[in-house]
């Protein structure tokens, strides 16, 4: 039971990760593969407030989002100069820097030690100390999440991304500030990112930087461009297919050596197949370009 | 009187003068074309007083307000909307949505009022929905109104660019061959459509080709050549210039 409840409290988490990048990709048209810097960055905000100042949770939460969006306008406001393949190239740069950061800078992240014996979420009186409490708990969470990003999504402001997506310059000329909205939309992805990396300390009560590598960035946006962009149901499809797929290989009883090297090729395959043959992804409403 | 106007306004590439020492204005209630061959430097002034180019010398006023080193959007707030002559239509929404998306001070597109007034957003939403509707009606597109855009005709895109433009609510349109690639069926409604918003009292600047379409709604008449304004006057003079037609059309 407790195995299934697992499985299902990353899918919640990966949820917010891949709605929120879908922010950036789906609606904003913005590649971005820096989204596990800002997942990492909330995840050692939160942790750091909570065991180094003796923040309580909520508190920390908030802390952990607010330092995200402050970061995240390092990485949007020289980068929003760069278009296409060079605003990638920018986006890289930004989760190498962050990912160096957060394995060198030894005296405050211990580096490639991890953080061990984060304490459990507590609020309210309330500790999230059992599997089954933090499935409901990241659950409300994720639907929160998800229920804030369809508010945003579904209004003038997701209209807006949606136009900049299309043409920035048309966008532009009809008076819209685009530089203004693209901040935004990075602001709110990174936000939304530290509420998932706080949520995962939270959960695995260690963390490391090498849950935050440029190959985590990659897997969350495989996520949303295999379940689709452009609306909420494309990147929950597919964090729920990404997370079950390696579990199905499990009960193959493949070998553990080998069925990593499988799941790398079957996301890779996965990935080409989806890229040629359904372009918006499992349920999206966007064709990546 | 000129609502727009360009003074001794320049601009080089690579040392070349794409527009040299140009000086022009804009009436309302008027369209006015400018015309000339390829090359001529039409596009160039558009991008100009757009805000796309920034001109090296000159100025470009507003109603006496200085536009120099305005963002495109910031010249589009101030009441300059353009039309694309390839339409740039956002392809992947809806009829509807591409004209919901240009109405101007839109409360809903900060992101947090959608969160904390949501009726206030839904109110004004219906106003917007209102008045789309009306404006896809006045270029007849409104029984494509939830259609993607991207499977209109390339006519029926241009109608949606300038319902689009219309919804921004400027007073002065740029309208960037509006004609072009358009079927010859589809060019009178378009015709149509721009002399109802001079009529409106809008003041209307075409780049056009056809010369047939500039006789016909033109008031006021630039020819350029070489970056530089060489004639103007009436459509009927203009056009019954000998140098003009020799520059032109190698008549």
């Amino acid at each position: 039971m407790n195995y299934l409840l697992h499985i299902f409290i990353m899918i919640n988490i990966y949820s917010i990760l891949a709605l929120s990048l879908n922010l950036l990709v789906g609606y904003a048209g913005l590649l971005s593969i820096s989204h596990a810097a800002f997942y990492g960055i909330g995840a050692y905000i939160g942790t750091l407030s909570i065991m180094n100042l003796g923040i309580p949770f909520l508190p920390s939460v908030l802390l952990a989002v607010v330092g995200s969006v402050l970061l995240s306008f390092i990485i949007s406001i020289p980068s929003l100069r760069l278009k296409g393949d060079y605003f990638v190239l920018g986006s890289i740069g930004f989760q190498i820097i962050a990912f160096s950061i957060l394995y060198n800078w030894v005296g405050l992240t211990r580096g490639p030690y991890g953080i061990p014996g984060i304490p459990r979420p507590s609020f309210f009186g309330l500790t999230i100390d059992s599997i089954p409490a933090f499935f409901i708990f990241s659950l409300l969470t994720a639907v929160l999440c998800a229920v804030l990003i369809y508010i945003i999504t579904y209004s003038p402001f997701g209209r807006l991304l949606k136009a900049i997506r299309e043409d920035e310059t048309a966008a532009e000329a009809l008076g819209k500030n685009v530089t203004r909205c693209k901040i935004t939309a990075f602001a709110l992805a990174a936000g939304f990112a530290a509420i998932s990396g706080v949520l995962f300390a939270g959960y695995m009560r260690y963390i490391d930087p090498t849950s935050f590598t440029m190959m985590e960035s990659v897997y969350i946006l495989s996520i949303i461009i295999i379940g689709g962009t452009g609306n909420l149901s494309g990147p929950i499809t597919g964090a729920v297919l990404m997370i079950f797929l390696p579990e199905i290989l499990r009960f193959l009883q493949i070998p553990d050596s080998i069925a990593a090297n499988m799941r790398q090729i079957i996301y890779g395959l996965l990935l080409i197949v989806i890229l040629r043959y359904w372009p918006q992804g499992l349920l999206g409403d966007h064709k990546l370009k | 009187m000129s609502i727009l106007e360009l003074v001794g306004v320049s601009k080089s590439f690579d040392g070349v003068k794409a527009v040299d020492s140009v000086s022009l204005d804009f009436s309302a209630n008027k369209i006015t074309a400018l015309i000339g061959p390829n090359g001529a430097g039409k596009t160039t002034v558009f991008n100009l007083i757009s805000g796309f180019l920034k001109p090296d010398e000159g100025y470009i006023r507003l109603k006496e307000k200085n536009l120099n080193g305005l963002t495109p959007f910031r010249i589009a707030r101030a009441g300059i909307g353009r039309l694309f002559q390839d339409v740039r239509i956002f392809k992947e929404m809806t009829v509807l949505e591409n004209v919901m998306a240009a109405f101007d001070n839109q409360v809903g597109e900060k992101w947090w009022v959608p969160l904390i007034e949501p009726f206030r957003v839904k109110k004004q939403e219906r106003e917007f929905l209102q008045r789309a509707d009306e404006l896809l009606q006045f270029v007849g597109l409104l029984e494509k109104r939830d259609d993607f855009a991207e499977s209109l005709s390339y006519g029926q895109q241009k109608l949606l660019s300038i319902a689009r433009l219309l919804a921004s609510d400027t007073e002065i349109l740029l309208l960037d061959e509006p004609t072009a690639g358009v079927s010859p069926a589809m060019v009178p409604q378009i015709l149509e459509v721009i002399i109802s918003l001079r009529n409106r009292g809008k003041a209307v600047i075409i780049i056009e080709h056809n010369l047939n379409v500039v006789s016909e709604i033109g008031d006021w008449v630039f020819f350029m050549d070489e970056g530089q304004v060489t004639y103007f006057g009436l459509p009927a003079d203009v056009l019954g210039n000998a140098e003009v037609r020799q520059a032109y059309i190698g008549l």
